[in-house]
């Protein structure tokens, strides 16, 4: 007759613990691209001097051709900088005229090593006290336009192209936490049925 | 039937313990696939031609202009490129081409080719069409090297190509296409055995496109699943501009020129890509083929067009950026096919595209977009060169006549 192995509990638990560990740590191509690692102008920053160049640094190696870093004003118009100054992991654009006080978005878009496109933007503050103020200056959140509604430093919602991107941080909690309640609910029902037998 | 009327009844607890894990994978993998989903498909097709109908179909073979350019693409190709044999000089060039002529004329137009050890075979033409093509090598052969359009020489080599002997150069071409397979490796079948005295085969490639009558008037897909040729020529006044040469001696009068290149498409690393990603490398839709500026195919892209961010909607390392022209002359009209090969043990895929181009002048019109490609493509990434060539294509031939009489005669 062959002998029926029952699982225990503990190897159970540790099982479901392996595969939760599993499905919450975040995908391997998610960690293979492209991300920005530190910006000067830093995301939300608020100045009290106009800057004149942004530096962005990747965790992987720039190619300059496929490069872009575009400064824009809270109008959504482009402010003129150079072509990106490319060095190692690092991209620089000098902004041409100086800056008046305003909220600004820096946007990138880069390739990774595999060449899978990766881009975003974030958003920083020139608030220059020796300047008169501007009206962007007293509101700088109110003014932003409707097309910056998103959070400063997330993918902007008409960015279809969000390339980086996975599911948010509140949909992987959210699943984490169903997943969970799924795997002690059929525990629990295990060891109810062991007991029962 | 019903999928629940002999189902054995599922205990809940039964249901919920063992599925458990299975549910919670099946959570987790629910994100990806409601991303993944396609387009639902915006047009249907018209009604398809009858079968009978596509196998006696004919296309003229002569005329002043070869057939199998301008051509609506039949849904298969066989290109076959050959090297002239050590002996084969003008005399003997004259002697083959008026051969082969002779077959292709038959056999275009329904009739078996002269001895045809197959003739049945013959009989249906499927709108085959043989269009012949001049290599470098076949000018100097035949002593005519003052003849060869200037444009119609080795590419120069470019940064992304990876280049087999096996797949590049040729002396002569024969573009056979038609819409039923059996048809063509009939045809090719013939000609080859009709060239044995004067050449060798150099390379062949096979290459598919939809059947006939499945997407009648609709741009093919790559195996990307990419539209391919939304920015060809329109036929008429553009596309006579692009592709054919309107003047000079009567052996460059209504020619034209072709650029082959084998284009190996890694399938692998392709699958890794998100369809936005795939459409950020692109410029276009993977649905529509619109431009990610518009709604339709045809819709002017407008590189100018700033998202909220900033940055252009359309990158300017996209592959639609890069190739973009809107002079007609400078446009090249595109008439590739697939080609799918053996997938390798582990499952790789051998797969890609047989990149045909013709121009009036490659010079003029291919070099510049291949140059613009090479540099800043961003589809580079998934795709590799690995084959080339360059043949002119000579005037057509009025009945009686031979492809090639005005060069050699």
């Amino acid at each position: 007759m062959p002998t029926r192995t029952r699982p225990s509990v503990a190897g159970l638990l540790a099982a479901t613990l392996t595969a939760m560990a599993l499905l919450l740590v975040p995908a391997a191509p998610a960690a293979a691209h492209n991300t920005l690692q530190a910006a000067t102008p830093a995301r939300d920053a608020r100045l009290t001097a106009a800057p004149t160049m942004v530096t962005l640094r990747f965790m992987q190696k720039l190619d300059p051709a496929f490069t872009t870093i575009a400064v824009s004003d809270a109008a959504q118009r482009r402010i003129p900088t150079g072509e990106p100054a490319v060095k190692g992991t690092t991209g620089t654009v000098t902004i041409d005229e100086p800056l008046s006080n305003g909220t600004y978005t820096v946007a990138y878009r880069v390739v990774s090593t595999d060449g899978h496109p990766v881009q975003g933007s974030y958003r920083f503050t020139v608030a220059d006290p020796t300047v008169t103020a501007s009206p962007e200056v007293t509101a700088p959140v109110t003014s932003a336009a409707p097309a910056t509604s998103a959070a400063p430093g997330s993918p902007s919602p008409a960015s279809s192209t969000g390339a980086t991107e996975g599911p948010g941080p509140l949909v992987l909690v959210g699943g984490g936490v169903l997943l969970v309640a799924v795997m002690v609910a059929g525990i629990v029902l295990l060891l109810r049925r062991r007991r029962s037998s | 039937m019903t999928g629940t009327s002999d189902a054995r009844p599922v205990s809940r607890r039964g249901l919920l313990t063992g599925g458990a894990l299975a549910a919670g994978g099946a959570l987790a993998g629910a994100a990806t696939v409601t991303a993944a989903r396609p387009d639902t498909p915006g047009v249907r097709p018209a009604e398809a031609a009858p079968v009978a109908q596509v196998g006696s179909a004919v296309e003229p073979f002569h005329g002043p202009r070869q057939a199998g350019v301008a051509t609506e693409p039949q849904a298969h190709a066989a290109f076959v490129a050959f090297t002239l044999r050590s002996g084969t000089d003008r005399a003997a060039l004259g002697r083959m081409l008026r051969l082969l002529s002779d077959d292709a004329a038959r056999l275009t137009q329904g009739r078996p080719a002269l001895a045809d050890t197959e003739p049945e075979l013959g009989l249906l033409p499927a709108r085959l069409t043989v269009t012949f093509g001049f290599g470098p090598g076949l000018y100097r052969a035949a002593g005519r090297d003052d003849r060869r359009p200037d444009s119609v020489v080795d590419l120069p080599p470019f940064r992304v190509d990876r280049l087999q002997s096996r797949w590049s150069g040729g002396d002569l071409l024969l573009q056979i296409c038609a819409d039923d397979p059996l048809t063509v490796v009939h045809a090719q079948r013939v000609l080859v055995k009709d060239s044995r005295p004067f050449a060798t085969v150099r390379w062949v490639q096979q290459g598919f496109r939809r059947a006939a009558g499945a997407e009648p008037g609709r741009t093919q897909r790559n195996l990307f699943g990419q539209l391919d040729g939304t920015a060809n020529p329109k036929p008429g006044v553009p596309l006579d501009t692009a592709v054919w040469v309107p003047d000079g001696p009567d052996w460059l009068r209504e020619s034209t020129t072709l650029v082959v290149r084998r284009i190996s498409m890694n399938l692998e690393t392709w699958d890794l890509l998100g369809r936005a990603d795939r459409e950020v490398a692109v410029g276009r839709r993977v649905g529509t083929g619109a431009p990610l500026t518009g709604t339709g195919e045809h819709d002017e892209p407008d590189f100018a067009a700033l998202g909220p961010d900033g940055l252009t909607v359309i990158p300017d390392f996209s592959h639609l950026t890069r190739a973009h022209v809107t002079d007609d002359r400078l446009r090249i009209l595109r008439r590739p096919y697939n080609y799918d090969g053996v997938p390798t043990a582990d499952g790789t895929a051998d797969s890609g595209l047989v990149f045909a181009s013709y121009q009036a002048d490659i010079a003029r019109q291919f070099l510049p977009i291949q140059r613009r490609l090479a540099e800043r493509d961003l589809l580079n990434e998934w795709t590799t060169p690995i084959g080339s060539a360059v043949f002119a294509i000579p005037p057509g031939c009025p009945p009686g006549g031979w492809i090639g009489r005005q060069l050699l005669g």
